[in-house]
């Protein structure tokens, strides 16, 4: 190419201008390979068992008010007659909202080439197959007769029953559990070069066994990851509307009616941007804390937190977008009951839970406009947990508020949660926190051979400038089982 | 420096508010000598918008309306340029870098939209059913209670106002952007591309709000009764669809000269390909919202919007934005080959130009002729006209500046972009 000899000048300021490095540190493929694989094959750390007793406490609560609701039935929770829908269907979108960033993550930002989705894609992963097993437990629970709890699918049966197809909480049962599905095995093929060379490294026999049996054969060899690229091409191709369509389908179960307030056709996008949104705050909240346990700063940089922080304030900002034009249209609409909807939810009895969505998701972002904060970890890590209180009021504010002050007057009521609608919320962090500790002691927290394609020494011409004309391939093709 | 690229006279500012530079252009990013590629659309548009004012001495409510597509169409246009170049600038973008000066052009078409927009202000009592004073007078018969109580935003000094606010905040930063890009050119200076990521994320958030409510007051208005919330993201999701194919469209042409030879390759065109498919389905996801949530609400004031577009031969043009928006783009450009293929690509970005103003002509019409569905001549002269004219003028800017920006740090990047 005839232009390309003007380039040179032009290299200079691409290193002036261009990003840090993504992996910090000057660490080998060697040194990711030991410093990755070490966590899971070193001895359980004594901290590591202390936050897993108490995460598990947290489960421990999360099974007994589930065991307790399920022997007296729903009348435990604070329902009452205009609020049908309580703190089970806030958990409920609240979690499935967590779980959208690891996907997005994995294959939205893989289709646009961000390479410095490596670091944190895995981790995001797991945080997102976990907050969606949280998310599923809520409608599991709300169905009042737990042993018909399988009618939610269309299984043929002698009685000829089946569900109601017009009904978008159908629509959810699918989503979401294709979601879960295309999620689980998306994360579970990234991880397969990196399960073997956990089984090229195991001693034990059952480790070998067991890691062998998971890593499918994986020897490395180029036919494998040709195959494995193109699948993952395709995984992530195929995961990037499921991104949009589930957080669109569960605003379905609001949009669809005719509740002031709930019945607006901006909730799918909108929804979509608050699960991005209120799932960046969460890796976020977790890869804070883990890459400083883990020692994994290198990998999981400050440039890295800083994205996410860019992330989290321009689908904060968006959210707020749609907050404001959700008010102007109500307004705009002419129609009093929407006129009121929204009025009351910035002035009724429920003002101060509106207020606190508006300043943690609108305004407490705004924040990540100056660089020193997007880049200060104690900051980053309040915020992070502010947007999730911000992202549950959300949630909180579109069920309660729509439902307390319907069409009838008469009927309006007050909600407010019993001690089991709370306990039941404490202990889904208690499943979500036990199933990513275990992630963290038992599998690769990062993707490894990902990270190690990213490096500038994985490119192939990488070495031709040192002149040592030997490394011409691409060096993550045999690190991930040689070393 | 900025004194000298500042062009000296108000109707060339209008055109290309910069003085020309091409002569600073290195040889392979020359835009060339001909001068075809400007003055045929100009004239086809200048000649097409005569016949359309003989059209508005015939029939003006027809001609207005028929105005305001063809310029709500060129509108999207520049609006999603806008959209494509802030974007650009703040995902620090390589693979673009060759085409950005294309969509950089495309979006200095503001201000040559703000004089065509005269029409419009002058066919507002036609346009804009919530205008008639009548309507707000308890005691006429007309008098309108829901209207009446929109008309603190409804109101023609109001909407005057807003619609200067919006074109102040896009003609501003097209220009920061659009001369801090040239300036670049010439001088090389190693801080523009931090400017230019400053001054484009002070700009998203500005565009985002000016776009929605813009959409809101062009298109939405026009049936004041109707409200839908996503509309504005309606709009956004067509505008950039469209942008990413008349970006290909005009490479290609530019390409069928001497310009961007070796520079804009397959590669590029597969990523803008990637695009058009990738908002072909954005869009797609958008309207269906739309029209589903709608539907299944089954509120009054709510359908009547769509009852319009479903009955007296509208539901033709509804079923074809289906087919034709959606159906035939994604099975054409969801295959590799498709998009990397020039004749496919070119065919496909004059396919997107017509669906966007189907699009809007869908959205607009149905309010001017319920009860007749058709496409009246004066809807194509007065699109083609208005579109060749800005389409002109789009071409004259290129010629007059390198082809792409030169001193761009990623520029190096950008040509050895590969997709593999």
């Amino acid at each position: 190419m005839s232009t390309t000899n003007t380039g040179d000048a032009r290299e200079l300021a691409v290193d002036f201008h261009g990003d840090e490095p993504l992996i910090s540190g000057d660490m080998s493929f060697h040194d990711i390979t030991e410093l990755v694989s070490g966590h899971t094959e070193k001895r359980t750390p004594l901290g590591w068992l202390a936050a897993f007793a108490v995460a598990n406490i947290g489960l421990l609560i999360l099974v007994t008010s589930i065991a307790y609701l399920f022997w007296n039935g729903t009348g435990v929770w604070g329902l009452n007659n205009p609020v049908g829908w309580g703190f089970a269907i806030v958990n409920f979108v609240f979690w499935v909202g967590i779980g959208h960033a690891g996907t997005l993550i994995s294959a939205i930002l893989f289709l646009f080439r961000q390479q410095w989705r490596t670091a944190i894609n895995r981790s995001a992963e797991a945080m997102t197959i976990f907050a969606v097993i949280c998310a599923l437990v809520f409608p599991g629970i709300h169905v009042g007769r737990v042993w018909a709890a399988y009618w939610m699918l269309p299984i043929p049966n002698q009685m000829e029953m089946w569900p109601q197809f017009k009904s978008p909480l159908l629509w959810d049962v699918f989503a979401v559990s294709v979601y879960f599905t295309v999620s689980l095995v998306f994360w579970y093929v990234g991880m397969i070069p990196d399960l073997a060379t956990l089984r090229d490294r195991a001693t034990k026999g059952l480790r070998q066994k067991v890691l062998g049996f998971f890593s499918m054969g994986w020897t490395g060899a180029n036919r494998h990851w040709r195959n494995y690229e193109k699948a993952y091409l395709l995984l992530a191709a195929l995961a990037t509307p499921l991104v949009l369509s589930v957080h669109s389908v569960v605003s379905f179960d609001f949009a669809v009616s005719v509740v002031p307030g709930w019945h607006t056709t901006i909730f799918p996008p909108y929804f979509v941007a608050g699960a991005i949104f209120s799932g960046f705050a969460m890796v976020v909240t977790l890869l804070v804390i883990a890459r400083r346990i883990y020692k994994i700063e290198n990998i999981i940089t400050i440039g890295h937190l800083e994205k996410m922080n860019i992330i989290i304030l321009l689908t904060g900002t968006m959210v707020g977008f749609a907050y404001i034009t959700e008010f102007f249209m109500a307004w705009y609409s002419g129609v009093e009951y929407e006129q009121y909807a929204f009025l009351n939810r910035a002035t009724g009895p429920y003002a101060w839970a509106y207020w606190t969505m508006m300043s943690c998701n609108l305004l407490f972002p705004q924040f990540f406009w100056i660089k020193k904060l997007r880049r200060s970890i104690p900051f980053m890590f309040v915020a992070s947990i502010i947007v999730n209180i911000g992202m549950w009021f959300e949630r909180f504010v579109i069920t309660v508020t729509s439902l307390h002050r319907d069409y009838l007057p008469s009927s309006w009521d007050y909600y407010s949660p019993t001690i089991i609608d709370v306990l039941t919320l404490i202990g889904s962090f208690g499943l979500f926190f036990t199933l990513f500790l275990l992630f963290l002691r038992f599998l690769p927290m990062v993707a490894m051979a990902e990270i190690k394609a990213v490096k500038p020494e994985a490119d192939p011409h990488f070495y031709d400038h040192s002149g040592d004309g030997q490394a011409s391939g691409t060096p993550s093709l045999t690190s991930s089982h040689s070393e | 420096m900025s004194s000298k690229l500042r062009s000296s006279s108000p109707l060339t500012w209008l055109i290309d508010p910069f003085s020309p530079t091409e002569e600073s252009a290195r040889s392979d990013f020359r835009p060339g000598r001909g001068s075809l590629l400007w003055i045929v659309p100009t004239m086809i548009g200048i000649a097409l918008l005569a016949v359309s004012a003989v059209g508005w001495s015939i029939d003006p409510g027809q001609f207005y309306f028929s105005y305001l597509v063809g310029w709500a169409f060129c509108l999207s246009i520049a609006v999603g340029a806008l959209f494509f170049v802030l974007i650009q600038h703040l995902t620090k973008a390589r693979w673009s870098v060759v085409v950005r000066r294309i969509s950089e052009s495309l979006m200095w078409t503001f201000p040559l939209l703000l004089v065509l927009s005269i029409p419009i202000i002058l066919g507002m009592h036609d346009l804009f059913h919530w205008t008639h004073e009548n309507l707000y007078d308890p005691a006429d018969s007309h008098y309108d209670p829901i209207l009446a109580g929109k008309r603190s935003y409804l109101n023609t000094p109001f909407f005057l106002v807003r619609m200067a606010v919006y074109f102040i905040v896009w003609c501003t930063l097209a220009y920061r952007l659009y001369s801090l890009s040239v300036r670049e050119d010439l001088t090389g200076a190693v801080d523009i591309k931090a400017k230019q990521r400053k001054v484009s994320a002070i700009g998203l958030p500005l565009v985002a709000v000016t776009t929605a409510f813009g959409s809101y007051d062009f298109l939405m208005s026009v049936d004041p009764h109707w409200f839908s919330t996503i509309f504005g993201v309606y709009f956004f999701a067509a505008s950039f669809w469209t942008v990413h194919a008349l970006i290909a469209l005009i490479a290609i042409l530019l390409q069928r000269g001497v310009g961007l030879q070796k520079i804009v390759t397959a590669e590029h065109y597969q990523d803008l390909g990637k695009m058009m498919f990738g908002f072909t389905v954005f869009w797609a996801y958008i309207a269906f919202s739309q029209y589903m949530l709608i539907w299944y609400g089954n509120l009054p004031e709510e359908t009547i919007w769509y009852r319009h577009r479903l009955e007296h031969g509208w539901e033709m043009h509804s079923a074809a934005l289906l087919i034709a928006h959606f159906i035939i783009p994604f099975w054409v450009l969801v295959s590799r080959g498709a998009k990397r293929k020039k004749a496919i690509l070119a065919f496909m970005a004059i396919w997107f130009l017509v669906m966007n103003w189907f699009d809007i002509h869908w959205i607009v019409m149905p309010v001017h002729a319920a009860d007749h569905a058709a496409v009246h001549w004066l809807s194509l002269s007065c699109w083609l006209g208005l579109f060749g004219v800005v389409f002109g003028s789009v071409m004259y800017r290129l010629r007059r500046h390198s082809l792409v920006p030169q001193n761009d740090p990623y520029l190096s990047s950008s040509l050895a972009f590969t997709n593999s």
